[in-house]
């Protein structure tokens, strides 16, 4: 008997062991990821985070390629033929996209995650060191504007397609989420009020960041955004004289040869090798073997050279469209079916600015705006022979029907055909330039998820 | 040495001589089917004092005089203790299969199934064994009522959906807690890839005795915190007191597919590509992209007709159907091996008891490169130290490996070869090698990659090792009062190894080679502590347990990419000249838990039953970490009772009743903080991107359920049942909620919303037939009803198929309704179904899918599931019959925009019934008008929806075992031969493969019923024999 007792006092000591020893054995951190609250402390944190927010906007699903290639698949009438069978590309292609089509949802949802990115930033930047704050800050409101602005022409209508104070534009978010509250559901800006958001960004970019900064935003970044920003609202001096001062920076050159504006193809069978910028790189999409994703190689490239084969472009198009002796025509290449060069390497940066723009930019600015003396001093026909002569070209004259065309040679495939057609009021094939179907839906899970949303007219 | 063994055998032959003064019992052990050889005899006290029956059943036992009773015992029949009245005893043993009076396990214990008061589904090692599966999910299936078991599709080890009374969450994890002879043991998913394999497949299905399926709050809400879903209580094969016993068992079969889905020949396959060609043309014309219809014509044609003659090798042999390949067939292997063997050893005395199982499976699959081998070992070990003490080792260890197959969304899936042109001919003339092989057309042709190049060119290897071992120990402390404590570690070693060489470049986007180590580590350690008290007061009986336990798992994970090789001779990532991917990661979580339960039983009729659990769980906000689940039964046994108790033909009528509380913590390990991940590096610049959005609010799921039921059984329980109604609501669903994206996230785990699942199951048994001949049924068979009642008005869509939205089952099919065919122009059109301000519902009919709102077109959930057993036996043989199925739920086949897509979505090749196509104005069919790459009626809409009720026959066993008097001179003391037929039959409306399919690349709670390029499951057709020494 007395054993038992002995024993029952074992027990209970072993039972009450383990009870005790519970305090801290729910506490369970986790090693992969840190807590909000320790994540933007220091400067090196909040400028991990810009690292952090150029990854997300160089997403393959936003600057990182597929933004750009459905407004060309959008735009297309017979350059690119399709066979691939990415049902939402499909409808891009056959211009009628369902408002249930996950690239475009992808579009939206990349967009805001950059520009939520860029609000960390901002909101912390005095944790920045005195001497980074102006540059970090510039970046961030770079890629916050930037985003803005590609929102706004994607799912919005054309800002020269009726009232752009009345039509809706997507909604404005200028702070961080760290918590969902009723101020999340946040309701659709009018078309002017994101650009002028994007401007304000823009601007103050412009602004803070320095002439040269690695591959990250410049002030030339900033300043080419804008010029494209203006450009696409008609606001022709504004465009001119920004285009102007990136021209005029002196940090980029065209490149000697058209395709060396364009990251190297590797010899067929040979692995792909990251490129740098080129020289007339304003901003490009960094892309390594472990980062970054060429979002035009994924369809643009054929297999050979680790795309999916899936956009071959028509030689009946090419032939129509490059004269003879125009070196553009070389840039493509024949692997069974015809490829754009432009994005034969896997590896390749994504082009999303290159100089040449900001010359046509010019160009076709001081074109509208004559007979006043061109912003800049240099004449369009000055502006067109610079970006002609390159792919070997002769020029005579500047009419703006010349400079509009060459956008079309010189830009083909990087995502420039939808919003010129917009704003030049080009009817696409029978399809009316300011047609609902030329404008993405908004997403049906945002518009199920956030009751303030209203859809596009047509969807 | 030999000195040792001599001094031993004298030694033992002392203790015999110690027992030879006393009287001698001789007599003959019978069963109702003759007599019984090899039964263990001995002197109750004493089992060194034993012996064993011989061939004609006759035993002869020495026994001193002081010896009172003796103790029968054999497997398969009820042990019986005779006391010793003379010198003669005969004995007739009963067979162990009446389901009454038998034992079933249950939360930290076992009860007396006649006084258990929730609801339980027992199924015995006798219904599960010796059959051709990987996991013993697929063993179980249609045999528990109310347990809902589906495989995603025909690969080995891969993921099977168990649903106990249906679904109980939307986003948070619906899958059963899993307890291996009572600890929690590591289960789900450690694939890399979207197809999710299972941690259950490393359990031997023969070494297990039972499995019990806890239903009911009451019998499940011991295990509180995790039980909404169910508790699987699995309980392996334990020593026996008596001569060991020797089983061997080996089964040997050959898989083939269970059923071919048609696709085009080549001359259907030309017609209805060229007629696309001409369709779109017209299209085009229409739109005024051509000046003249026959310009587009023109056009179209020699496109297409390039097209055909690329896919045809580059020639022109399409025109004359010279090749007619079958790529569906080539994806089945020929004729695939099934091999399992099994040793066990079962054995012991009244101190030390013994169970020692290994197994050897080694399974060829029906699709082309896959198969699945494993080698398991297990070994339960109990002894008793004390009158007190008893400790024991459980230890199970098993090594597997499975050749997998790509996703079913993966070009280089064998089964996606169908996408190929059946004038593609499977070897390239022009080169002589696979077609789609360098050198030669490799980059676009044939028309996509063509998976056969991986079978020689790539593999895909999961290898696990898993070791499961428990110590424990039970003390007796006083009469009736136990402690009993256990120490537990499930160690999971997962290594994922890959290679796709450089042919299969058009695959992998990459030229010279693509490897792929990817490392899994899972230690999940565990600890229960709990008394047990019982005693009997009069006529009142207690059972009482009080207890703790904490369970800590932890998983690592590393993975390593690399392409860039010197030749395909290097596969091992060292030789990558570029690694793609470096990673590792680990997550951890916790669970702490105090747990007590009370059963009274009053003169052996009036039963209640209480029961409470607090549960801590690290996954939750420190605010809201505790759960409280108490549950509450009571049951009545009323063929106790006087008016009763004499009745001729009722033997058992007893009501139950239970109401509870049960939780579910199966969400993410951190899932309600808000943090950043080191994700996001850019430009070879390290970054940090925000990756989850917080909620310290978040805490537990919570099931409220009410059950009703009564069990029966009639005519001296010749016909037995059980019948159960319940209703289960959850509250505070752990949710995934689709929050704008606005937000720079696109969901956040919260505790929103409701839904509910009513049901009733029922589960009969009779013995139709008893003597020589003897014929058994078993039916089992459940109704459930499953419907989301809040979700905060949320509507869960994320496949644009299946949605989960207020007001109907989850995973409703959401897709606008299709109309079929404009007889006039061809084109695909569906019904508008917008509801005006009156409500009234527009059936007008648009081409624009757009314009066509979402129905809800169908249930991808069963709503009626059953299964039915027949067992017959004459003589020496043995004969079992079981149908299991499925009613009242549908399947899409979300590969239908591409294989039955009127050819409307480039040059997949299609199923036969995409012919019936409309060519001409005034067709009437409801395949539209062939349009190339004009995505014409291709939509996700009603289309693609069809009937997944089925009927099948599961297992069909036809087996002889051989009479004692052959046994005596083969000196066996058991041999039977049987033959096995697994899916010999499937009787079902639905057109694809199988409609037991869930894609497994998506598959979630929510995304159910898709069928897309999925294999079948397979049919198998083995030999097996069971020999007992």
């Amino acid at each position: 008997m007395k054993k038992t007792y002995i024993n029952n006092i074992i027990f209970a000591c072993m039972f009450l062991m383990a009870l005790s020893s519970c305090k801290k054995a729910l506490d369970v951190n986790p090693v992969d990821t840190i807590e909000q609250k320790n994540a933007l402390l220091t400067s090196k944190d909040v400028e991990g985070a810009l690292i952090g927010a150029y990854s997300d906007l160089g997403s393959r699903n936003f600057f990182g390629g597929r933004s750009f290639l459905i407004t060309d698949f959008l735009a297309n009438t017979d350059a690119i033929e399709w066979f691939g069978t990415y049902e939402e590309l499909t409808q891009a292609i056959n211009k009628s996209l369902l408002k249930t089509n996950t690239f475009v949802d992808n579009v939206w949802a990349s967009g805001y995650t950059a520009i939520n990115d860029a609000n960390n930033v901002i909101a912390a930047i005095d944790k920045v060191d005195a001497a980074k704050k102006n540059r970090v800050e510039g970046e961030a409101k770079f890629i916050r504007g930037a985003a803005y602005f590609e929102l706004v022409r994607l799912f919005g209508k054309a800002y020269n397609d009726g009232s752009a104070s009345a039509n809706l534009g997507v909604p404005i978010v200028l702070s961080p989420t760290s918590i969902v509250n009723e101020s999340s559901y946040v309701s659709r800006a009018t078309v002017a009020a994101v650009y002028n958001q994007a401007i304000a960004d823009l601007t103050d970019a412009e602004a803070k960041l320095p002439a040269t900064n690695s591959f990250f935003a410049t002030k030339s970044s900033a300043a080419a955004m804008l010029a494209r920003l203006y450009l696409q609202m008609g606001n022709y001096s504004a465009a001119a004289s920004a285009a102007n001062r990136v021209i005029t920076s002196g940090n980029y050159q065209l490149t000697g040869t058209y395709l060396d504006a364009f990251p190297k193809m590797p010899e067929s069978g040979k692995p792909a090798k990251p490129g740098e910028n080129s020289t007339e790189d304003v901003f490009a999409m960094q892309v390594t073997t472990l980062t970054g994703f060429n979002g035009f190689n994924e369809f643009y490239g054929s297999s050979t050279f680790g795309g999916r084969g899936d956009a071959v472009i028509s030689q009946d198009w090419i032939d129509a469209t490059y004269s003879a002796g125009d070196d553009r025509a070389n840039a493509f290449y024949d692997d069974d079916d015809i490829f754009t060069a432009k994005f034969g390497n896997q590896f390749g940066n994504v082009p999303v600015i290159r100089l040449a723009e900001m010359y046509l930019i010019r160009a076709e600015s001081n074109a509208r705006l004559a007979p006043a003396a061109p912003i800049g001093g240099v004449t369009p026909l000055q502006d067109l022979t610079t970006v002609r002569s390159r792919a070997g070209l002769t020029t005579l004259t500047a009419t703006l029907a010349n400079i509009l065309n060459e956008r079309k040679l010189e830009f083909a495939f990087e995502g420039f055909s939808l919003h010129d057609a917009k704003r030049t009021q080009t009817n696409i094939g029978s399809l009316p330039w300011n047609s609902t179907r030329l404008v993405f839906p908004i997403p049906q899970r945002e518009i199920d998820a956030n009751k303030n949303l209203v859809q596009n007219p047509g969807y | 040495m030999k000195k040792l063994l001599l001094s031993m055998l004298l030694y033992l032959g002392a203790i015999s001589f110690a027992f030879a003064q006393g009287k001698v019992i001789t007599g003959k052990v019978t069963s109702t089917s003759g007599p019984i050889p090899g039964v263990s005899v001995f002197v109750k006290g004493s089992p060194a004092n034993g012996t064993q029956s011989d061939a004609s059943g006759a035993f002869k036992l020495t026994v001193s005089d002081d010896a009172k009773t003796l103790v029968f015992s054999f497997i398969g029949y009820k042990t019986k203790e005779v006391p010793i009245t003379g010198q003669s005893i005969n004995v007739n043993l009963d067979e162990e299969n009446n389901t009454l009076s038998d034992v079933v396990v249950v939360g930290y214990g076992t009860q007396n199934k006649r006084d258990v008061t929730g609801s339980v589904a027992s199924v015995k090692s006798k219904d599960l064994e010796n059959l051709p599966v990987t996991s013993f999910e697929q063993a179980l299936q249609g045999k528990a009522a109310g347990v809902q078991i589906a495989a995603q599709n025909g690969k080995l080890g891969q993921g099977i959906t168990v649903r106990v009374r249906g679904a109980a969450s939307v986003t948070a994890g619906s899958e059963p807690l899993y307890i291996v002879d009572g600890i929690p043991i590591t289960s789900g998913d450690f694939s890399s890839t979207t197809a999710p394999t299972s941690a259950l497949a490393d359990i031997n299905t023969n070494d297990i005795e039972s499995i019990e399926v806890l239903k009911d709050a009451s019998a499940s809400a011991i295990y509180g915190a995790r039980a909404s879903n169910g508790v699987v209580l699995i309980t392996t094969k334990q020593g026996k007191a008596g001569k060991t016993l020797i089983q061997f068992n080996a089964l040997g079969g050959v898989s083939s597919p269970s059923n071919h889905r048609d696709f085009l020949n080549a001359a259907q396959y030309v017609q209805i590509e060229r007629r696309a060609g001409q369709g779109q043309a017209n299209q085009d014309f229409l739109n005024g992209d051509y000046a003249t219809l026959q310009k587009a014509l023109d056009d179209y044609s020699a496109s297409v007709e390039a097209r055909l003659n690329r896919y045809s090798a580059g020639n022109n042999d399409y025109q004359t159907y010279k090749v007619n390949s079958n790529w569906e067939a080539a994806s089945f292997q020929d004729k695939p091996v099934t091999q399992q063997y099994d040793l066990n050893l079962t054995g012991g005395n009244e101190k030390t008891k013994f169970y020692i199982g290994g197994q050897a499976l080694d399974q060829q699959g029906i699709v082309i490169g896959n198969s699945y081998k494993r080698y398991s070992g297990r070994l339960n070990l109990t002894n008793k130290v004390t009158d007190f003490l008893e400790v024991g080792i459980n230890l199970n260890f098993s090594n597997s490996i499975n050749n997998r197959l790509s996703n079913d969304n993966a070009f280089s899936s064998p089964l996606q070869s169908v996408a190929l042109s059946p004038i593609t001919p499977f070897i390239d003339p022009r080169s002589g090698l696979i077609s789609g092989t360098l050198p030669g057309a490799a980059s676009n042709y044939p028309v996509y990659y063509n998976p056969f190049i991986s079978v020689d060119n790539a593999f895909y290897k999961a290898t696990v090792y898993r070791t499961i071992g428990k110590a424990f120990a039970n003390i007796n402390i006083a009469k009736g009062l136990k402690f009993s404590t256990d120490f537990s570690i499930d160690n999971l070693n997962q290594n994922e190894e890959s290679y796709y060489g450089s042919l299969t470049f058009r695959n992998t986007g990459t030229s010279n080679g693509y490897g792929q180590n990817i490392s899994t580590f899972v230690i999940n350690a565990n600890t229960n502590n709990f008394f047990s008290y019982n005693t009997t007061i009069g006529k009142s009986a207690f059972d009482v347990i009080l207890g703790t336990s904490y369970q800590k798992s932890t998983t690592k994970y590393s993975t390593i990419e690399g392409q860039d090789f010197p030749s395909d001779s290097y596969i091992k990532l060292g030789s990558a000249a570029t690694k793609v991917i470096a990673t590792s990661n680990e997550g951890a979580f916790s669970f702490l838990s105090y747990f007590f339960r009370a059963n009274y039983k009053y003169n052996d009729r009036y039963l209640v039953g209480f029961s409470v659990r607090a549960d801590g769980s690290s996954r939750f906000g420190a605010n809201n970490r505790y759960g409280y689940f108490p549950a509450g039964s009571v049951a009545w046994i009323a063929s106790e009772e006087d008016f009763l108790k004499q009745s001729e033909t009722i033997s058992l009528l007893k009501f139950r009743a239970s109401y509870g509380l049960t939780g579910n913590a199966e969400i993410g390990n951190y899932s309600a903080r808000g943090l950043f991940a080191g994700t996001g590096a850019y430009g070879g610049l390290p970054g940090q991107i925000p990756s989850r959005i917080a909620n310290p609010d978040l805490t537990w799921e919570k099931t409220k359920q009410l059950d009703i039921g009564f069990d029966f059984g009639i005519l001296k329980n010749r016909i037995t049942g059980i019948f159960d109604f319940y209703q289960k609501n959850t509250t505070d669903l752990l949710l995934d909620v689709p929050i704008p994206q606005t937000t720079g996230f696109s969901t956040k785990t919260q505790n929103l919303g409701s839904l509910k699942n009513t049901g009733f199951e029922l589960g009969i048994n009779t013995e139709n037939f008893v003597g020589a001949f003897k014929w058994s049924t078993a039916i089992t068979g459940a109704i459930n009803n499953n419907k989301i009642t809040n979700l905060g008005g949320q509507i869960l869509n994320s496949n644009e198929i299946n949605a989960a939205i207020s007001g109907q089952p989850i995973g409703v099919f959401y897709i606008p309704e299709y109309a079929g065919v404009n007889p006039a122009n061809g084109d695909a059109i569906y019904y508008k179904n917008t509801v005006d301000a009156n409500g009234n519902v527009d059936r007008s009919t648009t081409n624009n899918i757009n314009d066509a709102q979402r129905i809800f077109a169908g249930n991808p959930n069963p709503k009626y599931t059953f299964g039915l057993n027949n067992t017959f036996s004459y003589k020496n043989f043995d004969l079992g019959i079981f149908f299991q199925g499925v009613k009242g739920n549908k399947i899409f086949n979300a590969g239908g925009q591409y294989m039955s897509a009127n050819a409307s979505n480039g040059y997949d090749n299609q199923t036969v019934d995409q012919m019936s196509y409309w060519d001409k104005p005034g067709d009437v069919t409801s395949v539209p008008e062939p349009r190339l790459f004009a995505g014409n009626g291709i939509g996700n809409s009603t289309r693609y929806l069809s009937d997944g009720s089925y009927v099948r026959l599961k297992t069909l066993t036809l087996g002889y075992t051989f009479p004692v008097s052959v046994l005596t001179k083969i000196k066996l003391s058991k041999l039977r031969l049987y033959a096995t037929a697994q899916n010999l039959l499937t009787i079902t409306g639905y057109k694809g493969w199988d409609p037991e399919v869930n894609a497994d690349y998506q598959s979630t709670n929510i995304n159910q019923g898709v069928d897309f390029y999925s294999a079948p499951q397979p049919r198998v057709i083995s030999l097996g024999i069971n020999i007992g020494l």
